[in-house]
């Protein structure tokens, strides 16, 4: 118990003091400190309570979109996860081709995704006559693209970076390469795959959004984003970007529960 | 604990790169867009020699492709009611949308049909490959490219007829002249003196609109000289025809049946929201939107005005530096800015934020903008006023192919 305590608090405090900064930044906002600190008005940054309002007033049209946005967010992810994982699975087996081949996926990260988005929106016209899901398979394969390179990269490192001598101590056991791939590189492997997800949960929410800028079919929280800022309808925009904040934020916490709960009894 | 620091290292550096990513791309978002737009329109100048010859590689494909099957399109002489219908049960009606979109929605409605369309790109390439068979376009910018075989051109020539908004009675006014209502109050005399002077532009530019091409073209063109000239030609129809197809002698005039006309459809298809912004839409009147005295006076004064409040001005375009825009520049060009005692400066636009914002937030002292757009921007809480209203008709259509 003694030993508990000073763990436990150290945690509360570290939940209390980003929640004050919260709700001081948010009391500021409402009463208008906030803007003049920045220098805005209540037109460009509008309050909060009015943000608020404006969820309430729509939110089943919102979450009509919030869905839209989360099949592609939520499929993309879980796609360019697999291949990733696979990829990284054959980079293993093929080691002399592997750090390579890998090197050069993760060059494909470097394209925008505002760049592939309109590409994939070409690309998939012939998929369906039905828009809305032609530009659904566009979005997901935006979101997969980015997805999976974070995937193969982290795993493959996962598959490699053995603890020191217990390949060695496998193969004294006299185990197969099939053995040692499942005994020891797969466990091996599992924070690593938890480091993936923390980069491409995020930013699979992201493609998510921008790809929506560019899809045939008009539906999504991005999509909304960029028409109320064209509209110059910025508590609206608001509203939808506050969604997404959300959207990203429950599933990152999704993510970090996931972790905790998986990857118990690693941490000592 | 060493570990556990390094996790929490690890989190902050992970928190860290995913706002990297996300400001990355909101940043890029609005420079993306005008990149992209840039090509597309653009599909012209240097680097296009290999994008051209593909262009017209599809060209002739698809018009062979059209001239080979007598039916997938639309019969020439038939009524517009039959193919909007058509159109919008199959789900093949485009238009750019973010506020380009009320006028199709107009039409969709006068004919029965539901409001949704198919979200199109700023190129032509949905109605070449007939993913769109009612494609949005502006008579001076896509239906040239359309029709045309110059660079960047689709070259379908008559294989190809149109649908009008005015014809159809759901014409909205477009590109218009406004600044902040407090900006006029403040400088009358700098704004009558900007008025003056830019009609007098839009005068020279429509009476000479080859030359207007030629003055666009040397302050930066977005497309060809051949298509920007086409674009003058076109234009100049827009501002010296109102709605009714009947001719308009005075530069900037603000019509009031079609600026009510505008507003009445505005109110109809712009959906906020916001109630707060959508309360005010409703009951939004034009006396809150446009002021006419400030072009009357202009226009009766012969320029003289008296000292402008502020000499030093700047105008943000809605769109990249063409045509569309040819009664400034040629003002610039011509020295009638000097004349009034202005020193203008011309802001091109294309990005995603918009000009009614760039005006608003003062980083511009005039814009020009489509009336509906300055409508939504009102009712969103801005308090902006039209001082003048250039294009006297609507340039948007909805063009098919025809059955050959």
């Amino acid at each position: 118990m003694g030993k508990k305590n000073p763990y436990r608090k150290e945690r509360i405090l570290s939940i209390l003091y980003p929640a004050g900064f919260a709700l001081v930044l948010l009391i500021s906002w409402q009463t208008q400190i906030l803007h003049k600190i920045l220098g805005t008005d209540t037109f460009t940054l509008p309050l909060p309570i009015r943000i608020l309002t404006i969820m309430m007033d729509n939110s089943s049209d919102i979450l009509t979109d919030v869905a839209a946005t989360l099949i592609v967010a939520l499929t993309g992810l879980l796609l360019g996860s697999v291949l990733g994982y696979l990829l990284a699975v054959l980079a293993t087996a093929l080691p002399r081709w592997g750090m390579g081949g890998l090197n050069m996926a993760s060059a494909f990260s470097a394209v925008p995704i505002i760049a592939i988005a309109p590409i994939m929106t070409n690309l998939t016209k012939d998929v369906s006559d039905d828009p809305n899901i032609r530009s659904m398979v566009a979005k997901i394969l935006v979101v997969m693209l980015t997805c999976t390179v974070s995937m193969s990269t982290n795993a493959y490192r996962g598959f490699i970076e053995l603890k020191p001598f217990s390949k060695d101590l496998m193969k004294s056991y006299a185990a197969g390469s099939w053995t040692i791939f499942e005994k020891l590189r797969i466990p091996n492997c599992m924070p690593y795959i938890f480091t993936a997800l923390k980069v491409s949960v995020p930013a699979s929410i992201i493609s998510a959004l921008v790809s929506e800028y560019f899809a045939e079919y008009i539906i999504g929280v991005g999509r909304q984003i960029r028409e109320n800022i064209v509209l110059a309808q910025y508590a609206t925009a608001w509203a939808y970007i506050i969604t997404a904040c959300l959207m990203g934020i429950v599933m990152y916490g999704c993510l970090m529960l996931a972790e905790t709960i998986m990857l118990k009894g690693r941490r000592t | 604990m060493m570990k556990r620091k390094n996790l929490t290292g690890k989190k902050a550096i992970t928190v860290l790169l995913s706002t990297a990513i996300l400001a990355t791309l909101l940043s890029g978002c609005g420079k993306e867009e005008a990149a992209a737009s840039v090509v597309v329109d653009e599909a012209a100048t240097e680097e296009v020699v290999t994008d051209e010859t593909v262009a017209t590689e599809e060209v002739t494909e698809a018009v062979s492709e059209a001239a080979e099957s007598t039916g997938p399109y639309y019969d020439s002489g038939s009524d517009v009611e039959s193919i909007v219908i058509d159109a919008a049960e199959k789900g093949k009606v485009g238009n750019w949308g973010l506020g380009n979109e009320y006028e199709v929605q107009a039409l969709l409605s006068k004919y029965g049909q539901d409001t949704a369309y198919l979200s199109q790109a700023f190129d032509m390439d949905g109605f070449d490959d007939d993913s769109i068979s009612l494609a949005s376009a502006m008579t001076y910018n896509e239906l040239g490219l359309i029709k045309n075989d110059y660079e960047g051109g689709y070259g379908y020539a008559d294989t190809v007829s149109f649908i009008d908004m005015n014809e159809e009675g759901v014409a909205m006014l477009e590109d218009n002249l406004f600044c902040n209502a407090a900006f006029a109050e403040e400088n009358p005399n700098t704004v009558k003196a900007f008025i003056y002077a830019s009609m007098k532009g839009w005068e020279y530019a429509c009476a000479n609109p080859e030359e207007a091409a030629e003055i666009v073209y040397k302050y930066g063109s977005s497309v060809s000289a051949q298509h920007q000239a086409y674009m003058a030609g076109e234009v100049k129809k827009l501002v010296e025809t109102d709605t009714k197809g009947v001719a308009v002698s005075e530069y900037g005039k603000m019509d009031e049946e079609a600026m009510q006309q505008t507003l009445d459809l505005a109110k109809t298809y712009i959906k906020l929201d916001d109630s707060a912004a959508a309360d005010k839409l409703a009951s939004l009147t034009l006396d809150e939107i446009r002021s006419t005295s400030y072009w009357e006076e202009a226009m009766a004064s012969e320029g003289e005005l008296g000292a402008p409040e502020k000499a030093e001005v700047s105008i943000q375009l809605k769109w990249l530096p063409q045509a569309q825009f040819m009664g400034y520049y040629v003002a610039l060009d011509k020295g009638y800015y000097d004349e009034v005692g202005l020193k203008v400066n011309i802001v091109s636009g294309g990005g995603d934020i918009g000009e009614t914002t760039a005006v608003y937030s003062g980083q511009v002292d005039f814009g020009v903008t489509w009336v509906s757009n300055l409508i939504a921007a009102n009712a969103g809480g801005m308090d902006l006023l039209e001082i003048a209203q250039v294009y006297q008709r609507s340039g948007l259509v909805l063009v098919y192919k025809l059955n050959q």
